[in-house]
């Protein structure tokens, strides 16, 4: 089996003979044209005994199809003493006086040709379930990687590897406190450790088109290189800092800020920055930053259905509104928390049991998608009855994002008082989104009680990463946070002290912004 | 030919046409990366290599040996999968 080809095909090269294996390529393997194909499904079976299956071949002498499994191009070779067949199926080259695939390289050259030729015509956007989501995702059809010359010279010159064990803590870094500035360095955590977003940086994906030193896409491109780096040392993080101060004004300062609107800013300050990575099908830039489709976008934007019902002539107004987190009220706040308005179920979600006292994320969500009353003094103008009536408004998830963030509303700044809520409130490892999406409240009002579990529908459930912890007091506080390393190990992250956690802490913990990745990831 | 293999040839031939082949081996593909078959088989292979020596293994060693098991280890739920998407596309172009 040599990479080198055999010497039986130099009877074959001659004369135009890559312009022939071209055309037998374009209208027999590959067939990107309706035209070619139709050639295809009429004559690419086996000319002694008709059938298409039994991995079809092709002389390339002459025109004959036979069947590999069958013996028919065998017996073909042997007789007209043509030694070359293709596959039809997969390209390959087989040589009958090596009986085996040989591997030449002009015409593998040919053969990688005519397949991108035949993928951009039929236009196939692959689906890869792995981390080459970004690569993929720019309308290229995954291949396996080879290295060009440019890559091979970096290797060469850059000997040093680092080995990824499962245990190796590459990616772990302790961040060093500039006053008050724990609320930036968990978020800084949990944004390095998102798989997603870790990927598009690792891979180079940004190309900047701010003129200054500003931008802050940059500077996590920087700040992934660090936490990557091996560096065991804390990384001070003052260009970060600096950066944040410039672009959002009211997080400014030495005092402590909230770590949850210190994401919100985050986000929102790299989504504009992100503007030379916005590309869509046709090649050009987009400008709307309604349809944006950066990074951030891809991995943190969902929507957010909200449904208001007349309550007299039962018509419905639908808005959907894009979101990166969902704030979820608390027991034990001014608002009260139960009972649950008609709609709720009392049905166990999640595997987790409602015990009385303990409340779970998932009774949260619950109350976050439950329809509610507007009272009477909020009426609101029915497109339906053209009068102001009473309504019920209700919140579902339209599109789930690929990371949900869930903020517990733990502050509370009511005009009676500012307090701490340290309800202790119970999530899980795994969450299934399913009950709160706006399809399954559909499925329910047409009477559909009983959801069939589609096993092959995995679209809602999701996976905990990234948990940030707030200790203290609304006046004085500190923030620290666990992430998740090498699927089920966790380390806590109190700023330049990183140690090894076990799940019971992460999942005992408080908890104030809950971070979840989708376990499985699919092309629109 | 018996008349299955004359409408076998005739749904392929359909398909092929129509460019629903590629897009139903495209999607077999990821369905069985997706669920572990093809490293499985991938493993497979290499045990075979392995056992018949790297310099004189021919591709038809391979053949072989994997494909009944192959065929064995292909998940219910792709194989319902895929015959739900030929069974709709064919109730779509009935002639």
């Amino acid at each position: 089996m040599s990479p080198a080809g055999c010497s039986h095909v130099n009877g074959y090269k001659v004369d135009n003979w890559k312009q022939n294996l071209r055309v037998i390529y374009q209208c027999f393997v590959w067939s990107g044209t309706a035209e070619t194909r139709r050639r295809k499904a009429k004559s690419c079976i086996c000319h002694m005994c008709g059938a298409h299956l039994n991995r079809l071949h092709s002389c390339l002498y002459c025109v004959f199809f036979g069947c590999f499994t069958k013996k028919h191009i065998h017996e073909h070779a042997k007789n007209k003493r043509h030694n070359l067949a293709i596959d039809l199926l997969y390209g390959g080259i087989y040589c009958f006086v090596c009986q085996d695939y040989i591997y030449d390289k002009d015409m593998e050259q040919i053969a990688k040709e005519e397949q991108r030729k035949a993928w951009k015509l039929q236009g196939i956007s692959f689906c890869f379930l792995s981390e080459n989501l970004m690569l993929s995702k720019w309308g290229e059809k995954y291949t396996t990687w080879e290295p060009t010359k440019r890559e091979l010279e970096l290797l060469r010159h850059n000997p040093k590897r680092r080995k990824i064990t499962t245990n190796c803590t590459i990616g772990l870094r302790g961040l060093i406190n500039l006053g008050n500035t724990c609320f930036m360095n968990c978020i800084v955590q949990a944004l390095t450790h998102t798989p997603l977003l870790r990927d598009f940086f690792l891979s180079d994906r940004h190309k900047c088109e701010m003129q200054s030193n500003s931008c802050l896409v940059c500077e996590m491109s920087q700040l992934f290189q660090e936490f990557y780096s091996g560096h065991r040392s804390p990384h001070i993080p003052f260009r970060l800092l600096h950066l944040v101060w410039t672009h959002a004004r009211h997080l400014a300062g030495y005092e402590q800020q909230d770590a949850h609107e210190f994401l919100i800013a985050a986000l929102d300050v790299l989504h504009r920055h992100c503007k030379g990575d916005t590309i869509n099908d046709n090649g050009k830039k987009a400008n709307n930053p309604n349809h944006c489709n950066c990074i951030i976008d891809q991995i943190f934007t969902g929507g957010l259905q909200s449904d208001v019902t007349c309550q007299v002539c039962h018509g419905v107004s639908t808005t959907i509104d894009p979101f990166w987190d969902i704030s979820l009220d608390l027991p034990g706040s001014s608002t009260p928390f139960w009972p649950l308005s008609p709609g709720g179920d009392g049905s166990t979600v999640n595997g987790e049991s409602h015990l009385s006292g303990s409340t779970t994320l998932t009774d949260c969500l619950r109350r976050f998608t439950r329809p509610e009353h507007l009272g009477s003094s909020a009426k609101i103008k029915c497109g339906g009855c053209h009068s102001y009536q009473e309504s019920t408004k209700q919140l579902t998830m339209k599109k789930l994002p690929i990371v949900a963030c869930f903020h517990l509303k733990r502050f509370e700044h009511s005009a009676k008082l500012r307090r701490k809520i340290t309800t202790y409130v119970s999530f899980p490892l795994e969450l299934d989104m399913t009950p709160f999406m706006a399809s399954s409240k559909e499925s329910r009002m047409n009477g559909q009680y009983q959801q069939t579990v589609d096993v092959l529908n995995n679209d809602n459930k999701y996976s905990l990463f990234a948990v940030v912890n707030h200790q203290g007091t609304l006046e004085s506080g500190h923030y620290t946070s666990f992430i998740r390393q090498h699927k089920d190990q966790w380390f806590k992250c109190d700023d330049a002290i990183i140690t090894k956690a076990s799940i019971k802490d992460v999942l005992d913990s408080e908890g104030y912004l809950l971070f979840y990745h989708k376990q499985f990831l699919e092309y629109e | 030919m018996s008349k299955e293999s004359r409408m076998r040839a005739t749904i392929n031939q359909k398909l092929t046409e129509m460019g629903e082949r590629e897009r139903l081996k495209e999607l077999l593909r990821a369905k069985l990366t997706e669920c572990g078959w093809k490293d499985q088989m991938k493993a497979h292979c290499k045990e075979v290599i392995k056992e018949k020596g790297f310099e004189h293994v021919t591709v038809e060693d391979l053949v072989v040996e994997i494909t009944p098991k192959g065929r064995a280890l292909v998940p219910d739920s792709v194989k319902k999968e895929l015959l739900h998407r030929i069974r709709a596309f064919l109730a779509q172009h009935a002639t």
